[in-house]
């Protein structure tokens, strides 16, 4: 008996031993892949995107997550170019954009269908743009359409200001109205004449809201007198049907991004009759109709959403796929655990944690570290002392090592302006021309500018011209005088962003002597103080980009109710970036934002401290799938090569590399667009 | 009898009613909206959304509006999940927590009780010892650790089982050894001290003097005293195990209720917080009652009144 156990025992043993080598031989033997690597037989890619997705409605959904299913099963007038997120044609299989960019017209395919095989036409676009921006649906994306004329004010429930004679107030009524001969396209009609018209003034359209305009502007109250107020109505918002197959867009100002905005999930088609019928239940999966290359087959919440090629769907001849499982997970180590299983084929962006990051990192046919269209910086309260020193916070701002701080987080670039590094080439080439003659002027040079990556010394200068001097004391430094019970560095609970808090405050008790406390919050607590600009001094922040515009990061203090939790507000700059947006040269509207961008940079509200990275993994049998700008996949252009000599050799290439498969596919899809183009130049030549 | 059972159901009602009102105080209270993202919505937006909830009203209206509702069971929809009612979600997420923690708790009593057993039975033995380490083992490893642990080695290292998700029976081989492993080592404990106790009662005794063999003994008298503590812990542990588990479901993402249950706290969803929450404190009443019927069946010294 005994022995028996002993030799149970000893079984058990030798089985743990073997097991313990096996599992040191499948991760080292086979070391050029991370662990399991088998494309999936049924042609169904694995994806894991991020959190359970809130809806399965395009305009209602907000985050990165849907983000990416919204665009496997909707289609808009455009879609975002793989390796760029350019817009190229989708539904739209051309446009034009009239010369001051207020207006865009839409030139439709005619083979575009739902899932149920519904033809799409331009109806069902004026339909979903209305839909995103009605106040019923409270879709917290609306703004994004706040470009179209009257968006803004039918999403507010606002109403023009009519006459007794039957005319409307207009909005820069007595001001003399910029005459300016705008071309435009199509088909004239009653709407377009509307729309086209000088703008007309907008008010709320309940008694409450009004008065309180009213109260602080008595000019406004005399003109609001015995005057009827008429709501201003979906049918009344810049966007038209011109035919079936045309749709017109009505712009307030000129908008050079907006293009760029349009392959947004608020913007993509929507089903009217079946929304209508099922009401809040359209989006169950016996009832929801899509309009892009894949539709659902089944969700089963918080654990998978399959989706499945739709032969319905327009370009379906294009697309490679059989279907794709949209995984809901945000545990890092889960993912990575399945992905190292074989059990899915890639994650969405940041989901290599800290610990794993150096392992990972080795394989570089799989790991992607690329720029993203997304900054992390921390906001300063510039309204309370001290920050209220522009001095103060400069110095705040070069006391940190910003190389180090980079090498820290591993995965991160860093930054010393606001708009990211390496995303907009051609606006980083007009930043740089123009920095260098405003810094001329000022007595500076570039190489100072760029000093500002970490300059403690200068720091130290700047804290004591504020009034509190930096002491040597011992083999570091002290600043008795600068009131610590004052500021603190505040953040929302999370491992990473407590890690970065802390380098911080070691940085700038090394560099300034300084000790500010550190205050963590839950997420939904710190949302509200940070925009309220209720913390003291520092607050962590991050901003990622809407669009491939680096107007997408300028626009963030722009405006009294910009969300850059600062609390500065500058109406100069607003101005600078309104005037950049109407200069048609493409390369003057930079400079001219540039101008805006050293302008906020000189104030120092905030302390820019890194270009994210996209750190996500892809197995690489996966092609069509590249590190773009915003981690945003194109699905239709996803495939899985069989053939391992096709595979992908190298992640850090991967942006340079051709795909001739997908090249064919990108030709084909801007043919329409490239010829309308040429059509024109040849039109603009003949004049 | 009947009228005890009555009176504890009885007392569910206000009880859940009761806890529901607390939990609706303290998610008000806690700053922070369900709407809010790390995008400052604009005021119109925000307008919009206000009103479309209700949350334009004042306080006493809106707790008035939600008593009533759930009163009539309806807890409304998910804030987070547009078009998804909160009781919809209870019943599709119950059921994965439900069959992980039944085969869990299925597994801690087998092992358990015969872990337990075999140490009262072998006091001071070796097999007493051993078990009783492995017990303590198993108490002072949290699931956090040991799940991984599995996973390193069962998923990661011998491709054995998928390292997590639902799917098949072998996706939730882990998940259950896992949660499982706690609660054996407390049965197992609970067990050894109420055999030891029992064994040495003045019944036992009585019991070995008429004569009857060691195994009549131990199993219809020694077991029945003998487990009375292991049912008293069954009641609330398999309230608990049945409703979700939050860690082991974050460890393996099992779509579960103790999952949706920390979501919907992070995400501010209040219909979906108060109704799991009723519906936990609710089945936590029912198991305990549950809990003190059986004692009757289990112990004939106990009595109701």
């Amino acid at each position: 008996m005994r022995g028996s156990r002993l030799y149970d025992l000893r079984l058990y043993l030798a089985v743990l031993a073997i097991s313990s080598f096996l599992a040191g031989c499948t991760t080292s033997a086979s070391g050029r892949y991370f662990g399991l690597t088998k494309p999936p037989s049924n042609n169904i890619l694995r994806y894991i995107t991020g959190s359970e997705p809130e809806s399965l409605d395009p305009q209602f959904v907000t985050g990165q997550p849907e983000a990416r299913i919204m665009m496997a099963l909707y289609d808009g007038l455009v879609e975002y170019h793989p390796k760029t997120m350019e817009p190229i044609p989708a539904i739209a299989e051309s446009w034009e954009i009239n010369s001051d960019g207020t207006e865009y017209l839409f030139h439709l395919r005619r083979n575009a269908k739902f899932s149920n095989g519904d033809p799409i036409t331009a109806k069902d676009f004026v339909y979903s743009f209305r839909r995103g921006l009605s106040p019923d649906l409270a879709a917290r994306n609306a703004n994004l359409a706040y470009y179209l004329k009257y968006a803004e004010a039918y999403n507010s429930a606002s109403a023009f200001v009519k006459n007794p004679d039957g005319s409307f107030v207009q909005k820069n009524a007595g001001a003399v109205a910029e005459t300016k001969d705008t071309d435009s396209f199509g088909a004239d009609s009653e709407f377009h004449r509307f729309i086209d018209a000088p703008e007309r003034l907008t008010v709320p359209s309940d008694e409450k809201g009004r008065s309180k305009l009213t109260d602080k502007d008595p000019k406004l109250k005399a003109l609001l007198e015995n005057k009827e107020f008429v709501p201003v109505r979906a049918e009344d918002v810049g966007i038209e049907a011109v035919d079936d197959y045309t749709i017109r867009l009505k712009l307030y100002q000129p908008a050079p991004f907006f293009l760029g905005l349009l392959p947004h999930q608020f913007f993509r088609v929507v089903h009217q009759a079946s929304i209508e019928k099922f009401g809040k239940a359209w989006t169950k999966p016996e009832n929801i109709v899509t309009s892009g290359a894949f539709k659902v087959a089944r969700h089963r919440p918080y654990d998978v959403l399959n989706v499945v090629k739709d032969p319905n769907y327009w370009d379906a001849a294009s697309v490679k796929l059989a279907g794709i499982d949209f995984y809901p997970l945000d545990e890092q180590t889960t993912m990575l655990n399945l992905y190292k299983a074989g059990k899915v084929d890639a994650t969405y962006n940041h989901t290599i944690p800290a610990a794993w990051n150096d392992t990972v990192k080795q394989f570089t046919t799989e790991y992607s570290l690329h720029p993203e269209a997304a900054v992390d910086y921390y906001s300063l309260s510039v309204k309370k002392p001290p920050m209220d020193d522009v001095k103060v916070r400069r110095a705040f701002a070069l006391a940190i090592d910003r190389e180090a701080l980079a090498l820290f987080q591993r995965t991160k670039k860093p930054l010393v302006d606001f708009t990211p590094e390496g995303i907009f080439p051609k606006y980083e080439e007009a930043r740089q021309k123009i920095y260098t003659e405003l810094l001329t002027a000022q007595g500076s040079s570039m190489a100072e500018w760029k000093a500002r990556i970490f300059d403690a010394e200068k720091a130290r200068k700047l804290l004591g011209e504020a009034g509190f001097p930096v002491q040597q004391a011992g083999s570091g430094w002290s600043c008795p005088s600068f009131p610590v019970e004052k500021v603190s560095i505040t953040y929302n609970t999370s491992e990473s962003n407590q890690r970065i808090a802390e380098f911080i405050q070691a940085q700038w008790k090394q560099n300034l002597g300084i000790t500010l406390p550190l205050k963590n919050m839950e997420f939904k607590t710190f949302l509200p103080y940070r925009s309220a600009v209720e913390y003291d001094g520092v607050v962590r922040n991050g901003w990622v980009g809407d669009y491939m515009d680096p107007f997408t990061f300028l626009n963030l203090f722009y405006s009294k109710t910009n969300d850059g939790a600062t609390g500065w507000w500058d109406p100069k700059f607003d101005k600078m970036l309104d005037d950049a947006n109407k200069e048609v040269d493409e390369m003057k509207r930079y400079e001219m934002l540039a101008r805006a961008e050293f302008f906020v940079m000189q104030q120092q509200i905030i302390i820019p401290l890194a270009t994210a990275g996209t750190s996500w993994v892809k197995k690489p049998y996966i092609k069509g799938m590249y590190p773009n700008p915003g981690t945003l996949h194109p699905w239709k252009f996803v495939y899985l090569e069989p053939d391992e000599s096709k595979w992908t050799q190298s992640m850090d290439d991967i942006m340079k590399e051709s795909d001739p498969v997908m090249n064919a596919q990108l030709e084909q899809l801007t043919a329409t667009q490239e010829a309308m183009k040429k059509a024109k130049a040849a039109a603009k030549t003949a004049e | 009898m009947l009228s005890f059972i009555l009176r504890r159901l009885l007392i569910i009602i206000p009880m859940a009613l009761l806890v529901v009102t607390v939990t609706w105080a303290l998610i008000r209270i806690a700053p922070g909206n369900f709407y809010s993202t790390e995008r400052k919505l604009p005021p119109a937006v925000e307008e919009n959304i206000k009103k479309k909830y209700g949350l334009d009203k004042p306080w006493y209206e809106q707790y008035g509006i939600m008593m009533l509702n759930i009163v009539r069971l309806d807890f409304g929809d998910s804030l987070r999940y547009p078009g998804q009612t909160v009781n919809e979600i209870i019943a599709r997420h119950l059921p994965y927590s439900a069959t992980i923690g039944f085969f869990a708790y299925l597994l801690a009593l087998v092992v358990g009780l015969s872990a337990g057993i075999i140490a009262a039975l072998k006091q001071n033995s070796l097999w007493d010892y051993g078990s009783m380490a492995l017990a303590m083992l198993g108490l002072s490893v949290p699931n956090f650790v040991l799940g991984p642990i599995l996973v390193l080695f069962f998923a990661l290292g011998l491709y054995l089982v998928p390292p997590s998700r639902w799917g098949g029976v072998s996706n939730i081989i882990l998940p259950v050894i896992t949660l499982s492993a706690i609660y054996a080592a407390y049965i197992a404990r609970l067990t050894r001290a109420g055999m030891l106790e029992v064994m040495r009662s003045d019944y036992i005794r009585t019991a070995r003097a008429k004569g009857l063999d060691e195994k009549t003994v131990l199993l219809k008298h020694a077991l029945r005293g003998g487990i009375v503590p292991v049912v008293s812990f069954t009641g609330p542990a398999l309230a608990g195990l049945l409703a979700g588990t939050v860690v082991v479901e974050k460890v393996f993402a099992i779509p579960g209720l103790g999952n949706i249950f920390i979501q919907s706290v992070l995400n501010r969803d209040e219909p979906l917080i108060l109704g799991i929450v009723a519906f936990l404190s609710i089945i936590i009443m029912i198991f305990n009652l549950a809990v003190d019927i059986s004692y009757g069946f289990l112990d004939p010294r106990i009595r109701y009144e």
